[in-house]
């Protein structure tokens, strides 16, 4: 168990900033999730708590301590890779020891703690067999198993379910949930997937070029975002961007939107700070599943292009080509088809508005 | 991809030619030193031995120096290899790893270790080695070949290390490992197929090598294979058996280095590393 805290991080290859001066407090026990696109900085960020890569600048400090410069191995962590990193000529049994051998554990206390870690991953009939004997979601158990072994006061994961295939992911997924809540350490998860992010982190570090954008709990993102790049990131599919032209202000201090896009005039939307200054032109965010079928007090009319139906939930697209085109997601079996005029209601409580610079109302 | 049988043919026939020239010349070499003299300098060469003896190698046995030169060679051959691995791993890993300035310039140097023909240096270093005593030493020939088998064994094993996924490594350093450590228990084995072409790169450059071991050499007793060997070949006759037994016998410690670590060169050491 520990706190990690970093403070002014900061990360430069060459002329390059890579991470802009992070401050970030984790508590014991979280469950930590760093995501955005590729290229935001998540994995270097990850790998200087790790003690792989260099600090330009700021501390990282676990329980209290400095450990800015402290060689990896003395930080009390564990890392998971995205390649597994498995040593190829060494059994499970010889990788998952490795760590407890450099640490000058004697051997038959090794071998107790290997089992007990194989046992914990289903791993004890493979302990003889090299990596390559091993499929994937096996590979990366005994990834996991070498870092659970060393018993870490903190776990660091690196897109730990990339390699791997769709059912296998979710499974691995539920697994090292399971193993969040078994060990109770603090664990770092790096992904861009967004469904891991939120299924996984007790709170989420949304990142883009080297900053971070928010930090919260799954649902303050889902629903609270601070920014258009938030509310894009999280959600699956995309919450749909459409421009609003504020037409007025109601008495209580709502917005009133003209939305040409969604054929909407007068729609009331409540901006986050009431007193900000509100320019002309705005964003409306809606995400697909806050449309509900049939029309109510906000109808919206829009022409099916595309539909697709997973069964539970279809979604519906209008013309993918256009810049604003809407995702509406429809709930249970529809008759809808492509072709088709559907017509949904809002909420204008579900709706964010952002200024054109993506900062939120 | 599909072939037509007329394309197999094709390049079964180019293969086979070019297994035809290997391995003709080595074939009329072995099977020429268990031919009798006369059969071995007839007219028509019979690529089939017609007669069978022995008599050259035992002539080649016990009645020359060869026994000696190849005592002499095995050991500057091996001890040449074992010290070129010896520092050439360290060197490889440490032009792959460490960032220092200079880095990949002197890198680029050590080869021109190549850009001078040995005959060029032969004098100069003759007259280092006279001054160090140590002409007329196996000492100065294992020296030489260390030297020359060098800047090729680093530059080779560098790109093998640069082909173990850099995550293997990061793994041994959270896991605790001390870079000498890691380098003996992850990376040496993980590159085991380059050192195994270092050391017999290494070990066929010492044991053919000639121009340095005829110069530096000069008591009977302390010659190689290459250079005693050519003191078969007299000035007025030449002993074709005992020509075609030493040469079968020289070629034999190099084939049983090939079977020894043949295995392993075996391919994807690092399949089931990453992904």
């Amino acid at each position: 168990m520990a706190d990690i805290q970093l403070s002014a991080l900061q990360k430069t290859f060459g002329p390059v900033e890579v991470i802009r001066s992070i401050d970030l407090k984790i508590k014991s026990g979280e469950f930590i999730v760093f995501v955005g696109p590729s290229g935001c900085g998540k994995s270097t960020l990850l790998r200087m708590i790790a003690g792989l890569e260099n600090v330009t600048a700021g501390t990282v400090s676990i329980d209290g301590a400095d450990v800015t410069r402290a060689e990896p191995s003395k930080r009390g962590i564990a890392m998971v890779f995205q390649t597994y990193a498995l040593y190829p000529h060494m059994s499970v049994e010889e990788n998952m020891a490795f760590g407890l051998e450099m640490a000058g554990m004697p051997k038959q206390q090794r071998l107790e703690a290997v089992r007990k870690a194989a046992e914990t991953l289903q791993l004890v009939p493979y302990l003889d067999r090299k990596p390559k004997a091993l499929s994937g979601g096996q590979r990366q158990r005994v990834a996991i198993g070498r870092a659970i072994v060393r018993d870490p006061k903190i776990f660091l994961f690196d897109e730990p379910l990339s390699n791997l295939d769709a059912e296998l992911r979710v499974q691995m997924r539920l697994e090292i949930a399971k193993l969040h809540n078994e060990l109770g350490a603090t664990m770092i998860y790096v992904t861009h997937d967004q469904v891991e992010a939120m299924t996984l982190a007790t709170r989420i570090v949304v990142l883009r070029d080297g900053r971070i954008e928010q930090y919260g709990t799954p649902d303050e993102l889902y629903s609270d975002p601070d920014n258009m790049f938030v509310a894009g990131f999280i959600g699956s599919p995309k919450i749909n961007l459409v421009p609003a032209r504020v037409s007025g202000r109601s008495e209580q201090g709502a917005l009133l939107l003209d939305v040409p896009e969604l054929g909407l005039s007068g729609l009331a939307v409540m901006p986050r700070s009431p007193e900000a200054d509100v320019p002309q032109d705005l964003i409306l965010g809606i995400r697909p599943e806050h449309f509900h079928a049939g029309p109510g007090e906000h109808t919206v009319e829009l022409k099916c292009s595309i539909i697709e139906r997973l069964g539970g939930v279809s979604y519906v697209y209008t013309d993918p080509g256009r810049d604003n085109a809407v995702t509406m997601e429809l709930r249970g079996a529809t008759p809808v088809r492509a072709g088709d005029t559907v017509s949904a209601s809002i909420d204008p409580g579900d709706c964010f508005l952002f200024t054109q610079d993506g900062v939120r109302l | 991809m599909r072939r037509g049988v007329g394309w197999n043919i094709v390049l079964g026939g180019v293969v086979l030619f070019f297994v035809l020239i290997i391995t003709l010349p080595f074939w009329w070499v072995m099977s020429g030193s268990f031919k009798l003299p006369q059969e071995i300098i007839a007219r028509v060469p019979t690529m089939i031995p017609q007669s069978f003896t022995l008599q050259h190698y035992v002539k080649l046995l016990s009645s020359s120096d060869y026994p000696t030169y190849m005592i002499n060679s095995l050991v500057v051959a091996s001890v040449s290899t074992l010290i070129t691995l010896a520092l050439s791993v360290p060197a490889a890993y440490a032009f792959f790893r460490l960032r220092f300035p200079g880095r990949e310039a002197l890198y680029r140097m050590i080869l021109l270790a190549y850009a001078f023909p040995s005959i060029v240096v032969l004098i100069p270093l003759f007259g280092m080695f006279a001054k160090l005593g140590l002409v007329d030493t196996r000492t100065a020939l294992v020296v030489i070949n260390v030297s020359f088998a060098l800047p090729f064994a680093i530059w080779m094993l560098r790109s093998f290390f640069g082909s173990v996924p850099m995550e293997i490594e990061e793994a041994a350093v959270m896991d605790g490992a001390p870079p000498l450590v890691i380098l003996r228990r992850v990376m040496i084995p993980l590159i085991a197929p380059g050192i195994a072409s270092v050391g017999i790169f290494a070990f066929i450059m010492s044991w053919t090598e000639y121009v340095f071991a005829s110069v530096l050499i000069l008591s009977d007793a302390k010659r190689t294979v290459p250079v005693g060997f050519s003191g078969i070949i007299g000035q007025y006759q030449i002993d074709w058996g005992l020509l075609l037994a030493g040469a079968s016998l020289a070629t034999l410690p190099v084939i049983l280095l090939f079977a020894l670590i043949g295995r392993w060169f075996v391919s994807g050491l690092t399949e089931g590393a990453v992904k």
